[in-house]
């Protein structure tokens, strides 16, 4: 089947320069799903499928013409190569637009350990079981009133891209994932939370036991929150708070938002932008993890990049494009037209997670956030927020109805500590971290 | 409104090359193990996107969107299949695939399934864009780029954006219906960033609907949208930090819907109701609001983003009242929720794509409009915040709440002062609810540019409300 989508793609680029493309790459993806949702003991959903999906860029006199479909139709497909020749005189030339030149380097998919062939290979009965069993033990504590319900997921798939620049490519990634939701409280004094495991191996998912566990202790430890008034404080973020922070950066330190002005990091390269606590690398190649893949959407081969080394602003992530707009190389970060994220990362630092709490005589633990108040232009950050109130370095009540608002450049800069606690459970992860200051807002 | 004949529909056996047979065998096998229902959504979705940066028309794409869903329900339970290989085989496949969900064989009678049309028509749409030239809809995108770089020399940057799409549903069910609907759906954004000395900010305008290309010239051109989006980031330029903490807070019109999507809608979908994990769940009939407002979700509104002639199930939506007068008075339903609650459709269920299984979703929400004169609400406020665009908010089920102000301006002794950006505002729905004091008698509707996201779903929403005041809310600013 394989050699089948190898072959489409191929076949799809010769008669693309044939019909008069001067570049043209093509992309397909052949995936199936696995999906079931269990709420209080019984199937709520299953979800069983598989689609295929296909993806094309031409560019003719400099200038380009994207598509797609989920029709795999011959005759839709030349249809839509055709047209795309037609369109393409319909946009400006672009002296920066085209295929990546055809790098030497090639980087083998079985070297990356991201399938996993017991993934296919679990029975629908063993996944239901293992989502029933998840919900059962975090409803066996009698301070959970409700679930959101707990779900399973596998997905299998392999992409292949064929370019007229000579390359072609395939590889087989394998994701599955297990999480549960919870309530506990009463009707008027609701909490919330959830924890989940998503790999790309099978074995190495936490078990029903621990997801179960830790959503149970997430959703309790904000059962009767108080009110705070409005101050500045240190704030510590839990790993998954500092993930979210690090996608914002991410999307400050891609190449798109770069040339488009549309990021607080417009010509910082080279710049002290945070202090020297601040490592963040983009790495493709880190074996079995999630964000791992030979090559990307335009065929670049995947690669470990710098991009904040002590504090100084080192890279910025690029695709082809805004590579060649930035006067700068390509970092393998191409998906679609836009760019994304391979595993991107905080480096570790040298303290524990209790040891960053204990510091504080007074703070907010920062344990969840709500809302989308992030705008890269200004780096101003400006979110809804849950945390636990520390006061003489010990964790004292949870707080709700707060917002946190910072500057993620001024934060940068104001890391007082980093946690020895990271862990790549997404392909954007960073440890626990405190900031020296910022506004929560509260009574 | 005149209503203009149904939009053209193309029968179903062209996109699916698929027969009423077919559907009825496909229907049989999907009931083979014991489903009480069985529904088949066909899908088939034309897009075109246009974007113009760097003083260039960038790129242009074409995609297609071709598949079907199949969905068997036994009691609460749902087994799903998909694909977009249309070929019997694969189409069985994914049939037995939903059927999976039960296992007691039963013989099933051949649905006798009879064709409808939907009565009403609510899209709005001449010149149907999917067929209009390219060139033609390159120059909507010019038009508002140009005017946009054009507002201000501070204005450093312009993206200009155009998406048309027609989107093609079939839907037969064991019930015997089949019925299909084709839906026009047009957006024109424009984002700008203005500078001045090292300081950058950004706005953002746009608008479409279920709409003809007609729309840029008779209700709002690609000129007035560019200029909207400088305007926003210039005056961003002049604004200060907004402030922090505890105070009354004045919501303009339009643009604050968010708020009651939101604080209220998200909380009143079914779902959410029947499993009791809504704050709302035990609350029906009773009070949860200040007697001053009155929540409908109406997707019959002619033109709307978030209106449709039937919903992702085929059925017809009705203009849904949720609260009235501070008291809760329905829910927004899909099938499965109606039935197991024992309570009638609304027309709300709704799906991204056929990947997707139907959900309770929102499509036009509001605060109905109220008495007071908006400037006698800004005049009430002695020391306060007024939200003025927003960036988009989130909930969660116990009515935790927070949405994003991008600009806004103090208020001081009744009159809006200092110019402000970037803050969030949170609170808990019923108590917002309840302190809302004054409600305006200008109704008004957001940008036609919304999207909600729910378990991964993205649907297109529009939400509206008259100026608000609410007594107290916390603000996040920075100061």
């Amino acid at each position: 089947m394989k050699d089948d989508l190898l072959f489409i793609a191929e076949r799809l680029v010769r008669y693309g320069r044939a019909c008069g493309a001067d570049e043209i790459e093509v992309g397909i993806g052949d995936g199936t799903e696995f999906s079931v949702d269990v709420r209080l003991g019984e199937i709520e959903n299953l979800i069983e499928a598989g689609s295929r999906s296909l993806g094309l860029r031409i560019i003719k006199g400099k200038k380009t013409a994207f598509a797609a479909s989920s029709d795999l139709a011959e005759e839709t497909l030349r249809h839509l190569i055709r047209n795309a020749v037609r369109r393409a005189e319909l946009a400006n030339k672009d002296e920066f637009s085209g295929l990546p030149i055809l790098s030497r380097r090639t980087i083998d998919p079985a070297t990356l350990a991201i399938f996993d062939p017991e993934v296919g290979r679990l029975e629908s009965k063993t996944k239901i079981a293992l989502a029933l069993e998840t919900e059962r033990i975090a409803l066996a504590d009698k301070r959970i009133t409700n679930s959101h319900g707990a779900s399973f997921v596998t997905n299998e798939g392999t992409s292949v891209l064929a370019s007229s620049n000579g390359f072609l490519g395939e590889c087989q990634k394998t994701y599955c994932s297990l999480g549960v939701g919870l309530q506990a409280g009463e009707t008027d004094d609701l909490v919330e939370d959830f924890w989940f495991s998503s790999q790309t191996h099978f074995k190495d998912l936490e078990t029903p036991e621990k997801i179960a566990r830790t959503a149970v202790e997430r959703t309790v430890r904000q059962l009767k929150p108080r009110k705070i008034k409005t101050q500045r404080v240190p704030v510590v973020f839990e790993p998954q708070m500092t993930a979210g922070l690090l996608g914002f950066l991410f999307s400050c330190t891609a190449g798109t938002a770069i040339y488009q002005k549309a990021s607080f990091l417009v010509d910082k390269l080279g710049q002290r932008i945070g202090n020297d606590r601040i490592t963040v690398i983009d790495d493709g190649l880190l074996p079995g993890k999630l964000g791992t893949g030979p090559f990307d959407s335009e065929g670049v081969p995947s690669r470990r990049t710098v991009v904040v080394r002590n504090g100084i602003l080192k890279n910025y992530l690029c695709n082809t494009y805004a590579a060649r707009k930035l006067k700068l190389k390509s970092t393998g970060n191409a998906d679609g037209n836009g760019v994304s994220p391979n595993n991107f990362y905080l480096e570790a630092g040298p303290h524990s997670p209790a040891e960053i709490i204990r510091s504080c005589e007074k703070g907010l633990l920062l344990i969840r956030t709500l809302g989308h108040g992030l705008n890269s232009v200004t780096g101003d950050i400006s979110r809804g927020a849950f945390g636990l109130w520390i006061e003489k370095g010990e964790i004292a009540y949870p707080v709700s109805e707060i917002t946190i608002s910072g500057n993620l450049g001024r934060i940068l800069k104001t890391v007082e500590m980093v946690g020895n606690d990271l862990e790549f459970r997404g392909s954007i992860c960073g440890p626990t971290i405190k900031v020296a200051e910022m506004m929560v807002a509260g009574e | 409104m005149n209503e203009p004949a149904t939009f053209p529909a193309i029968p179903f056996e062209d996109h699916f090359r698929l027969s009423l047979g077919d559907f009825q065998r496909i229907l049989g096998i999907a009931q083979s193990s014991g489903g009480s229902f069985a529904e088949l959504f066909l899908e088939y979705r034309a897009y075109n996107f246009i974007v113009m940066e760097e003083d260039i028309i960038k790129e242009t794409a074409e995609s297609i969107c071709l598949g079907l869903g199949i969905r068997v329900v036994a009691g609460e339970k749902t087994g799903y299949g998909y694909t977009n290989d249309l070929s019997f085989e694969k189409i069985k496949k994914a049939a037995l695939s939903a059927a999976a969900i039960t296992s007691s064989p039963t013989t099933v009678r051949v649905v006798d399934l009879s064709q409808i049309r939907p009565v009403h028509n609510y899209y709005r749409a001449c010149e149907i864009p999917h067929r209009a030239p390219l060139g033609k809809k390159i120059g909507l995108v010019k038009e508002a780029y140009l005017a946009c770089q054009k507002s201000d020399p501070a204005v450093k940057k312009v993206k200009a954006a155009f998406q048309d799409q027609i989107q093609y549903v079939t839907i037969a069910n064991s019930d015997g219906l089949l019925v299909s609907d084709a839906r026009p759906l047009l957006k024109l954004s424009c984002v700008a960033i203005a500078q001045k000395g090292r300081r950058r900010e950004y706005g953002f305008s746009g608008g479409g609907g279920r709409v003809g290309l007609e729309y840029f010239v008779s209700a709002l051109t690609p000129a007035e949208i560019g200029k909207a989006a400088a305007q926003e980031a210039l005056s961003l330029l002049e604004a200060k930090d907004a402030p922090a903490g505890e105070m009354p807070v004045v919501l303009s019109p339009g643009n604050a819907g968010v708020l009651i999507h939101e604080a209220v809608g998200h909380l009143l979908e079914a779902d959410f109701n029947r499993k009791k994990t809504s704050v709302f769940w035990d609350k029906f009939g009773s009070r949860v609001a200040s007697p001053l407002v009155t929540i409908y979700d109406d997707p019959t509104i002619p033109a709307f983003r978030g209106s449709y002639n039937i919903d992702d199930e085929g059925t017809p939506p009705r203009k849904t009242l949720l609260i009235e007068k501070g008291v809760i008075k329905g829910l927004l339903q899909d099938r499965l929720s109606a039935g197991l609650m024992k309570m009638p459709l609304t027309g709300h269920g709704r799906r991204q794509d056929f990947t997707d299984i139907p959900i309770p979703r929102m499509a036009n929400t509001y605060i109905d409009k109220g008495e007071y004169d908006p400037e006698e609400i800004v005049k009430s406020v002695k020391k306060g915040f007024y939200a003025d665009r927003f960036q988009g908010g989130q909930v969660e089920d116990s009515g935790k709440f927070t949405f994003s102000v991008s600009s806004g301006f103090l208020i001081e002794n009744g009159k809006l002062t200092v110019p402000v950006k970037q803050a969030t505002l949170i609170g808990s729905n019923v108590d917002i609810l309840n302190k809302i004091e004054m409600v305006g008698h200008d109704l008004m509707f957001g940008l036609q540019t919304g999207t909600c996201s729910k378990e991964g779903q993205d649907v297109p929403v529009t939400d509206g409300c008259p100026t608000l005041k609410i007594s107290k809310m916390t603000v996040g600013g920075l100061r």
